[in-house]
Parts: C-alpha cells; structure tokens; sequence
C-alpha cells in the first residue's frame, strides 16, 4: 500500500489538472471489475467546488524540464516521490471497489528522457487492464516527444489521452516552457486523431477488435499566464474542435504557486476562465463560430456573458416569437439553454405557449424576456440602452451561481445532439 | 373523497378507476392527517382489476407503468395526488401526454420523476462501499426515494466478481448480491465487522480527497449545489471519524 505522505505528494501536483470528466466511453466489464459510465459520474465534491471522479496522481513528480509555470519544474525545491505501477494499479482498484472514483487519471512529470516516462506509463495502465483485470475508465496523459509508437499502443488501453498545450501561443511555449514546442504537442494529437480514426474505419469493417481511445482527446489551457488575447485562444480552441477533432479543451486560471520574473504574480480571475467556458459551450452546443464571438486580439467582455454580447450586437434579429422560431434561433436566445429550447419545441406542438407557461415550464427569463414575444406579447424592456441596465444588474446578481465551470452538464450524447451543424 | 390504497402499483391501479369520475378524488397511501371533513374510502387490492386497468393504460402510452412505478417511488409526499392527476389527464385524452409541459399536471408528474432519475444518478457516485471482513461490500444509504433495488443494475455490472448489499437504513431494505444472484429483503439492522486494511483505506482516501482541493478557490454553494449536505452522511471523507468503527 503507497503511504500517505507520498499520495499526498504525488496528488498534490495532479490537482491543477483540471479535466475530470469521465464520460464518453462505453467500454463494457469483461469478466473484472468496473466498466464504463458513458455520461460520466461524479463522486465527490470538494470545498473549492470541483468534482471528484478520477483518481488523479503523478507516476513522478521528478521532472527534468523547467516550464517557468510549473511547481514540479527542475529547479524547484519540493519534496519528490515516485509510486510503481503496481502502487498505482493496487490504489486504483481498491478505491474503484469502494466506489471512491470512477477511474484512474495517470499523468507524470517527464523523468529521465520522454520515452522511459512513457514506457512507464505504459506499463502502468497495461498491468492495470491486463493483470489487475480492470474495465474502468483511464485518463492518460500523452508525454510529448515520446516514441509515437509507445503512443499508439497506451491508446489502445487507455479511453482518453491528453497532451496539454498549457501556452495558446508558440512564443509564450519559448519564452516559459523552452523544452516543449508546440509541434510537439499538436502532432501527437494530429496522428492520435489519424489513427483512431482509421481504427474506427477497421473496425466497422470487423478487421480489428478491443479499443482505441474510445473517449477521444482533451487538451488545456493556462490563461492569464502569458498574453494571449481570449480571441486568439477561442480561435485556437475551434481549430482543435475542428481539425482535431478534440472532445474538450479546458481552461485553467493561473493561480500564482510559483514566482517567477516572467510570470504574473497575481492570477487570472475566475470570470474570464468562466467566460472563456461560456464561449466553448457556444462553439460546441450553439451553432457558434468563434468569429461571431469575439475579434481576434480582443477578450470576452467581463460584464455580459458571450451569448448576451452577442445578442447586444444583433439586435435587428430580436425579438423572436417563441412559438415559430426555429430552434437553431431559440439556442441563440440569451438565457435559453439547450435543455429548455428543447422543451419548448416539444411543448409547443401541443398548445400555444404563453409567457406564464415558459414561468410554469422554469425556463429562465430574466435575459430571455427581452429578446422573445410570447404569442406576439413582449414583456422586456423598451430600449437597448435598458436592456443593457438591466442585463449588468442581473449578471451582477447572479454571478456568484454562474461560476459554474466545472460541472459537468452535457453529456456527450446531449451534446452531439445539441450540436446545430456548424462544427 | 379522500381514497386510501397500500402504496403498491395494485393498489393504485384499483383506487384509480374509482376516484377517476369523482372530482374532489385524493389518492394516497400514507397516514397523514387528513382534511377535515372528508369523507375516506379504503381501498382493497383487486389484482384482476389492477392487470385491466394496467393494459388500457399501457395501451394509451407504452411507458406509463414504468412512469407510474418511478412516480411511486418518489419521496414527496403528495406523489400519489400527482401520479393521480397525470394519468387522469393520461386516461381523458387517451394518447402519450408526458411532453405537454405547459400542463401543470406534467410538469408537476415529470420534475417528480426527474427527481428521482437524479438521485438515482448522484447515488451511482455518492455509494460509499466498506469491505466487512468476510470480503463482502456493504454501503449504507438514506436516498430520499425508494430507490435502493434500482441501484443494482448499476453496481452489479462492475462489481461482478464482488459480492455486495446496498442497504436502505432508513426503509429498512436491502439488496443483497451474492457473487451470482441478487434478492431484496427486510433487513432492519446490520452489524458490520469491517475488515483489517478498511480503516486504512479510508484513510487514504481522505488524504486523498484533502489534497486535490485548492484551498484559494473556496466556493462552498457550489460545493453544497452538486453534493447536498443529506447525501453527506456515508462519506467517509467528509467524516472526521473513519466510518464503520466505534472507538470502544
């Protein structure tokens, strides 16, 4: 059994990876133990307000790099451990049995060269699956300029692979992380899209068996450690989704454990990750382009959420009547999510709705009633310039809710349903 | 007239037709204080009649027994009223109704059955499984629905090789998982000797669970939305005592 103080260690430096979904894979149990949980599934919660669902833990915290950003970097004076893969496996199924998490999040700082850090890793979830028999979800993180061939065999055992960018910008990579490129990480991710893919494609064809990285791929993002703009993030963001074909790209404020010349030494506020989240969901479930969002050099503005913002700008096409418009018009209401222009569309077939049944229906009017008539009724307010008022003093009520960035809402199969076609 | 039935699907299914024609009909099972004045039927099961009334419904809307059995369940306590009223409108306008959500009925009937699905969802990861020394699983649980039996599918899918029981203290139920066959029973109290490394694990766990958080970034509403303080009780990381011991 690994002790406490290296756990402790070893998950500490985990933490600010902020993926925890563990959704997206169906893998069944194949005679061991867990299975997969294709809309992922929460465990816990922890008093910052984050779930627990993958047991997130470093292979190593030794590492041989130097990224600037990074409180596990050579030149940082912390306490270092390393668990074995057994260590790992062990810890896995006995929480996993315990129903504790839903997988395992396995991740290392690069010790001795990429390919050994790698092979570990490897070998890790290899013994996990095989050995130890287990059938739950794994989160391995990609190393880059490891062998791509070590690569494509983890994906093999693993549901989802990430190699994160951490810098949305090639001069930030060399000016804070020297050792990495950003081909380093963008090619990985390119040949893992390839060969999944071309598995796909074999397998419907009845030539291969088993998986390939069932979830897909995730990356993330440090904001506000370097200074980028949220335009040229948000554009880089939707060339992952598209060319990438990536399921997530997640943002993480930077919080200041390190001092360094090059770094800020105050962090990026909550609000411009949670905007950045707010204008991913619009390019992924909205049917939004990112250059309807934001301009290339400019940032999300703080007092309107991005949809609203939008909307400000394109006040000709409102109000909609909310009995004929049609849906991809009703996802581009402020305020009306996915979940409720759906209950509208079906709820309409049967009567005309009146602004009382969307309040009976709890879709959320605060934002909405001014950019909807309800059988031809219009109950916002008269102007644009109260509108505006009135959409500051409401965000500002309800800030403290929307700080919602890291629940997860969709599930995948809502997402791709939500999805209007545009990505 | 108030129509009092034994909780069970029979049993609803023999009050309906009788206090379908009346409109003042209150269905329920419960012993609560009833309105003043009104006058009480008891309802005894007919099962013949039950399986008539189960088909013509089922013959309106393929899923309403499934509804009517996930409504049943529900915690709040006018369940019954509500399963009542939506399959009233259910029986008037004789075709699938459970998309009307402008109709008050619907919607009061689908937010009770969401209601249920959720807990169902947020029980599949706030089950807290403690390995008793003779290796099975035990969690105790206190869902707000009845809900325990419906956790099975889910834990006996992956935990196969495991043998497990899922108990409802406060229901007093219990499902039980014997490495091949599973079975509900009455199960009033249990003692659980919990086996030599639990203690351990659990702490581990919290350990665990102690350093993933970033202190700097409290949001405790949050916290308190996603994990309400009742499901809070059978975590043993939010325990400051390792559960399944007394310090005797």
């Amino acid at each position: 059994m690994i002790t406490e103080k290296r756990l402790q260690i070893l998950t500490e430096s985990a933490k600010y990876d902020v993926s925890c979904s563990s959704s997206g894979s169906g893998r069944k149990n194949a005679g061991g133990i867990g299975n997969g949980y294709a809309s992922g599934c929460c465990h816990s919660f922890t008093p910052d307000g984050r779930c627990v669902s993958l047991l997130k833990i470093l292979l190593s915290n030794d590492c041989i790099y130097n990224c600037k950003y990074c409180p596990n970097r050579l030149d940082a004076d912390v306490p270092r451990a390393s668990a074995t893969p057994d260590e790992i496996c062990q810890l896995t199924i006995d929480f996993y049995k315990r129903n504790y998490i839903e997988g395992l999040f396995l991740s290392s700082a690069v010790c001795k060269n990429p390919d050994y850090t790698m092979e570990q890793l490897l070998l890790t979830v290899k013994k996990l699956r095989t050995e130890y028999n287990f059938h739950g979800y794994v989160h391995l993180k990609g190393i880059p300029k490891a062998d791509p061939r070590l690569m494509q065999e983890a994906a093999r055992y693993a549901d989802r692979m990430s190699y994160n960018i951490e810098l949305p910008s090639e001069q930030s990579l060399k000016l804070l992380a020297p050792q990495k490129s950003k081909e380093s990480l963008l090619t990985p991710m390119r040949t893992l899209t390839e060969q999944a893919n071309a598995f796909k494609e074999d397998k419907r064809r009845g030539q291969v068996r088993g998986h390939f990285l069932p979830a897909g791929q995730t990356t993330q993002m440090i904001v506000g450690a370097s200074p980028e703009a949220d335009g040229q993030i948000l554009r880089l963001t939707q060339a992952l989704y598209r060319k990438h074909d990536l399921r997530r790209v997640y943002y993480s404020s930077y919080v200041p454990v390190v001092q360094d010349k090059l770094l800020p030494t105050i962090g990026a506020g909550q609000l411009r990750e949670h905007r950045l989240y707010q204008a991913d969901w619009l390019l992924r479930f909205y049917g939004f382009s990112v250059e309807e969002i934001v301009d290339e050099g400019e940032n999300l503005s703080m007092d309107y959420d991005p949809k609203c913002a939008w909307a400000l700008r394109n006040m000709h096409l409102f109000p909609v009547e909310i009995n004929r418009a049609p849906l991809e018009l009703l996802l581009r209401v402020p305020g009306i999510g996915a979940k409720n222009a759906y209950k509208i569309l079906e709820a309409r077939k049967f009567a005309t709705l009146r602004f009382e049944d969307l309040i009976k229906m709890r879709v959320a009017l605060k934002r909405a009633k001014h950019f909807i008539t309800c059988n031809g009724a219009f109950f916002g307010a008269k102007n644009e310039g109260a509108i505006r008022g009135l959409l500051t003093a409401a965000e500002t009520q309800e800030s403290a809710e929307q700080l919602n960035v890291f629940g997860m809402l969709s599930t995948p199969q809502n997402a791709w349903i939500a999805l209007s076609g545009q990505l | 007239m108030v129509y009092i039935f034994d909780g069970t699907m029979q049993g609803f299914l023999t009050a309906f037709p009788r206090a379908y024609t009346d409109e003042n009909a209150l269905l329920t099972s419960k012993q609560a204080q009833l309105p003043l004045g009104e006058e009480v039927c008891t309802v005894t099961t007919n099962p013949t009649l039950a399986q008539k009334i189960s088909e013509r419904l089922t013959s309106f809307d393929r899923d309403a027994m499934s509804d009517l059995d996930t409504l049943l369940r529900s915690g709040m306590p006018d369940n019954e009223q509500i399963a009542f009223r939506y399959f009233h409108l259910l029986a008037t306008v004789k075709r699938p109704v459970g998309k009307r959500l402008a109709t008050p009925e619907v919607f009061a009937a689908v937010t009770c059955m969401k209601r249920v699905g959720l807990e169902i969802h947020r029980l599949h990861g706030f089950v807290r499984f403690m390995e008793t020394a003779s290796g099975a699983l035990y969690a105790p649980i206190t869902p707000d629905n009845d809900i325990c039996d419906l956790l099975l599918p889910h834990f006996r899918a992956r935990l196969t090789n495991y043998p497990f029981v899922l108990h409802d203290i406060r229901r007093k139920k219990a499902v039980v998982y014997d490495g091949k066959n599973a079975f509900n029973a009455y199960l009033p109290h249990a003692d659980v000797v919990i086996s030599a490394d639990e203690q351990a694990w659990q702490c581990l766990w919290k350990e665990y669970y102690q350093s993933v958080n970033i202190p700097s970034r409290e949001r405790l509403k949050q916290m308190r939305a996603e994990l309400p303080v009742r499901y809070r009780t059978h975590l043993p990381e939010l325990q400051i005592q390792p559960i399944g011991f007394s310090d005797e």
